[in-house]
């Protein structure tokens, strides 16, 4: 990308967080059912196949997503992209590439602006959307969309700082700029449960620093992918730049494969982000580029409550933090534990809040735990909850549940051997364990002890304290005192370590670096004795 | 009236002198050696951010801790934090170093919480509180009796709160009824008046709270509220609702509004509800209060408290961290002149109404005196509330003068009243508050000046 100023562009206004919608206010709920109804009549979703600037996919196999809630019910229609359809995706975006990549910063920037001017535009539609192929309740399907707003936004200031050349150390008779260019191609694999902001915060970060994209978003949620498309043309993104492949698991490990790809942003599974890893490390025939991975996986998040902390304001956030969007979060909170001093008032307070836990319809704005993704998640988590009986003492499930959809009942364990996989294994649904601690100093121990390092949580109100489990827990997001979900774009840099990630954060102020090259130029500026 | 009123208007000069008089009837400060290190301990936090915060949250978790030990860790935690720490505070950091210098240290703490606690609560338990109830109402001030608790996140905290509510009604109407006649206390020009009288909290009474899905935890709270109703009629007492954060508002005024409602109800209990003068909508919220209090034509009237709101720091941080706009006013005179206009509107609205005045600030109170006066109102169609140990000194000038004035007395144990004890702390060290501003020594003559 080139730093030169293109006249005529005024730099945006600073940063800011695009606002939740005020739900608290009945006016702003009373908008909310026309919304839904208005995408309802417009169901099933057709979702084209990006292919270069074309749309393809007419004879290809078709894949459906349906409402987790209601599952007759058929959300979005989308081409199953083949193993042809990923080599001429990825060969066209190496050709848009060459060109996007040269676009001027602060052009892609008002590109994307654009974009997030187009989803402010359709806000509710696209909630609703969410709502439907993905079952988010309507405050969780917001903030989805509100995210997304802000990734566009915040990547497209970023990357305009970032054209700027970086400041050397220069000599008489030399002249030094280091430029971050570009990497090339980059395939995003995104996941279902942030539909609309992770596909988009990916793509945008990817697109911002001048790379062409290839979006292969989960196979749960194709419509909302259809709708980031919608949201990036409106909004000015040349045709061939973005390719949006939908598709299972075998599209994106064809994808991952491709020697055209530079740097592959994946959010998901572990198991599957290091296959990805291992997958990226083995060159393939034609390939130029070391691929790089951007992986945000799993976690087995944990939160401990010491001795000193306020259970009024502890019990409202664990839970929040384990059972919103039935668990379904890679921040949600798996484990809590308990200082032995509290751990008897802390677990009769949880149970006591678990079970009035509202089960029920993403539409219905008094359900706090909607269904599962799909069947197989229920599956996995009734056999959670079976291991869990037979390990365990269940102290707490919420109900009743309804028998239509994928619902699972938010369970809360207590008892289980320290040994138990249920500890380790991360379940992505609503069961949160908690164990009894002698003290704040085993409990960074147990965190210390997993593979996992995404976020975590403490309740204390010592300062001490604080600044201890600060200092002996490896996770990215540690959380003190609050929920330990929702980290927001450009207050919050999002993402784990060790297993969990590579750490690179996104909504952080070094993300983007992920996407780019540096390049060093060096000049001689020395003629004839004379350094001009 | 407008900012910066005309002081020759005649309203003005009425309530100019109202205030005065009442000033003038204020009693002489204490003598009391602990209550001033109070005060000190007071004004050296209201000056110094960091040492407010550092003291607030020391006074939050102090029930919380188990041992002095503990409690002088914390309190050193905290006072470490604080830079450029004025005398005092640096001492206390030193004594902390030691084991037994935290052991003094954690016992002063202690008791300094302790002794701040019991200004403003008046007992753990109604029994402990009967003596200063009695004494009050003996000295020319009724009561109302707010139970403290801890948050209610489950059923069983949610039906423990009503059986204590339950306990409380039954408890206090028989203790009121060994009290002396008062007659202003007791009687208004539309009738007599409840002696028994506590104050509830809607969010004690559900789990179910939810700011985007007020149905649930409404129906949930009406499901207990309901039997307190059905006791206080019975027992002749009166149940009033608290108001609390916006979160909660539009559930709370459900409740209140659906109950009242019922057939069941229409001849009683005497019951009322709160609306908050620092919210900027407040005075449509009070135009449906009235609305609804003429339509029903229930017996005893509704009774409207007016408060300017006692959550203000949270919802402008709530609002500012969601990037909303503000619900409550950030100037202060707005507030204030907000508080006027609508205690004029609530005036004007009797006999459909009993109004209160709930506030500690001498203008706002004189302002009331004097236009009810002005409008031709008797001093008791007006009530006037005052927080315990906040407006001890207020309550003590208004019963001086005939005023039918009622303290909001809060009951529970320390742990139970922290939340209570650090709002009112705040309130007290606020750089806006009226009780600041007197407690600084501003002139009488500008407190009393029109917002
Ligand atoms: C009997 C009784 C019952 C009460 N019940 C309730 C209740 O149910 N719900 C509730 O919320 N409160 C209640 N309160 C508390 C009450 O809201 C506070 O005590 C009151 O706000 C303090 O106001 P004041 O008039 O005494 O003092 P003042 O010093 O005149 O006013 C302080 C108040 O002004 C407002 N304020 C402060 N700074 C600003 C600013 N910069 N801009 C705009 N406004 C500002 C705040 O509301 C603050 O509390 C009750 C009080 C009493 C006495």
């Amino acid at each position: 990308m080139s730093a030169a100023p293109e006249p005529g562009i005024a730099p945006p206004p600073p940063f800011r967080n695009e606002p939740p919608l005020e739900l608290r206010r009945a006016p702003v709920r009373a908008g909310l059912a026309a919304a839904l109804e208005q995408l309802d009549r417009r169901l099933p979703i057709e979702v084209p196949l990006l292919l270069g600037g074309d749309r393809a996919g007419a004879d290809r196999a078709e894949l459906h997503s349906t409402d987790p809630g209601e599952p007759d019910r058929l959300v979005a229609r989308a081409p199953i992209a083949t193993v042809a359809d990923v080599r001429d995706a990825v060969a066209a975006a190496a050709q848009a590439g060459r060109t996007w990549s040269r676009v001027d910063a602060g052009l892609c920037a008002g590109i994307l602006r654009s974009a997030a001017a187009w989803m402010r535009q359709h806000r509710l539609e696209l909630a609703a959307l969410a709502l439907r192929e993905c079952a988010k309740p309507w405050p969780e399907a917001d903030a989805d969309v509100c995210e997304a707003i802000d990734f566009l936004e915040y990547y497209a200031r970023g990357a305009v700082a970032l054209s700027e050349p970086r400041h050397l150390h220069q000599v008489p008779g030399e002249r030094n700029e280091m430029r971050y260019v570009a990497r090339g191609v980059c395939a995003v694999i995104s996941p279902w449960n942030f539909p609309i902001a992770i596909a988009t915060g990916m793509t945008a970060a990817a697109l911002a620093t001048g790379n062409a994209v290839v979006l292969k978003p989960a196979e749960q949620s194709p419509g909302c992918a259809a709708m980031i498309a919608q949201a990036l043309a409106a909004g000015g993104l040349p045709d061939g730049v973005l390719s949006v492949l939908p598709g299972a698991g075998e599209v994106g490990a064809a994808l991952v494969r491709d020697p055209g790809v530079q740097t592959i942003a994946f959010t998901g599974s572990q198991q599957v982000g290091l296959d990805i890893v291992a997958a990226a490390a083995q060159l393939a025939p034609g390939q130029t580029h070391i691929k790089r991975v951007v992986a945000e996986l799993g976690g087995k998040n944990c939160v401990i409550v010491a001795a000193d902390a306020d259970l009024d304001e502890a019990v409202p956030a664990i839970v929040a933090s384990a059972f919103v969007y039935a668990g379904q979060k890679c921040s949600a909170a798996a484990r809590v534990l308990a200082h032995e001093a509290i751990a008897d008032a802390l677990l009769a307070r949880l149970a006591g809040a678990v079970s009035v836990l509202a089960v029920g319809q993403a539409a219905d704005l008094a359900t706090q735990v909607p269904p599962l993704i799909e069947a197989a998640a229920q599956d996995r988590l009734r056999s959670s909850g079976e291991q869990a009986e037979r390990e365990g003492r269940v102290v707490a499930v919420a109900g009743p549940v309804p028998d239509r959809g994928w619902f699972a009942a938010p369970t809360l364990v207590a008892d289980l051997p320290a040994g138990s996989e249920l500890l380790s294994r991360e379940l992505f649904g609503p069961l949160l364990t908690v164990e009894r601690v002698p003290s704040v100093e085993h409990a960074c121990d147990l965190i210390d002890a997993l593979p996992f390092a995404l976020t975590g949580g403490l309740f204390a109100r010592d300062p001490g304290t604080v600044r201890y489990v600060r200092d002996h827990t490896p996770v990215g997001n540690l959380y003190v005192n609050r929920t330990i979900t929702g980290a927001i774009v450009g207050r919050q840099p999002f993402g784990g370590n060790r297993l969990s990630g590579n750490g690179t954060k996104a909504g952080g102020p070094d993300y983007l670096l992920q996407f780019v090259e540096p390049r060093v130029l060096t000049e001689n500026t020395m003629r004839h004795g004379l350094a001009i | 009236m407008e900012n910066g009123a005309d002081p020759a208007d005649p309203l003005e000069r009425e309530i100019a002198r109202t205030g005065r008089e009442l000033a003038a009837a204020f009693p002489p400060p204490l003598r009391n050696p602990v209550r001033s290190a109070d005060a000190r301990a007071m004004e050296l936090a209201a000056g110094d951010a960091e040492l407010k915060a550092a003291l607030f949250r020391f006074v939050d978790v102090a029930p919380a801790c188990r041992s002095l030990d503990d409690l002088a860790r914390h309190l050193t935690g905290f006072l470490d934090e604080v830079q450029d720490a004025p005398g005092p505070v640096a001492a206390a950091r030193r004594i902390g170093g030691s084991r037994a210098g935290r052991a003094a240290l954690g016992a002063a703490a202690a008791g300094g919480v302790r002794h701040m606690a019991h200004r403003f609560i008046v007992g753990e338990t109604l029994e402990d509180a009967s003596g200063t109830l009695k004494r009050l109402w003996e000295h020319g001030a009724a009561c109302t009796v707010d139970l403290l608790g801890e948050a209610t996140v489950t059923s069983d905290e949610a039906d423990a709160y009503a059986a204590r509510c339950d306990q409380t009604l039954a408890g206090l109407a028989r203790i009121a009824s060994r009290w002396p006649g008062r007659d202003v206390l007791e009687r208004d020009s539309l009738g007599p008046l409840p002696r028994a009288n506590v104050s509830v909290k809607v969010s004690a009474l559900t789990p179910l709270l939810r700011p985007d899905a007020p149905e649930r935890g409404r129906e949930d709270a009406v499901r207990r509220l309901r039997p307190l109703l059905v006791r206080a009629k019975e027992l002749g007492a009166h149940v009033h609702i608290d108001m609390e954060s916006l979160d909660s508002r539009e559930a709370v005024l459900g409740v209140v509004l659906e109950l009242l409602s019922e057939p069941d109800f229409r001849d009683g209990p005497s019951a009322g509800l709160v609306v908050q003068a620092y919210l900027r909508d407040s005075g449509q919220m009070l135009e449906q209060v009235l609305e609804f209090a003429r339509s029903g034509a229930r017996t005893p009237p509704l009774c409207v408290r007016l408060v300017k709101g006692a959550y203000w720091d949270h919802e402008l941080v709530l609002a500012r961290q969601h990037g909303w706009s503000a619900p409550v006013y950030e100037d202060k005179a707005e507030c204030d002149r907000n508080f006027e206009a609508l205690t004029r509107r609530l005036l004007d609205a009797r006999p459909a109404v009993r109004v209160a005045v709930a506030s500690h600030n001498l203008r706002s109170v004189a302002h009331a005196i004097a236009y009810n006066r002005a409008a031709g109102g008797e001093d008791r169609d007006l009530e006037l509330q005052v927080l315990r140990g906040l407006g001890d000194e207020l309550q003590e000038a208004l019963a001086r003068h005939g005023h039918r004035v009622r303290t909001y007395c809060p009951i529970g144990n320390l742990v139970a009243g922290m939340a209570y004890l650090v709002r009112r702390l705040l309130e007290n060290t606020s750089n806006d508050s009226f009780l600041h501003a007197r407690a600084s020594g501003v002139a009488l003559d500008e407190l009393l000046a029109a917002p």
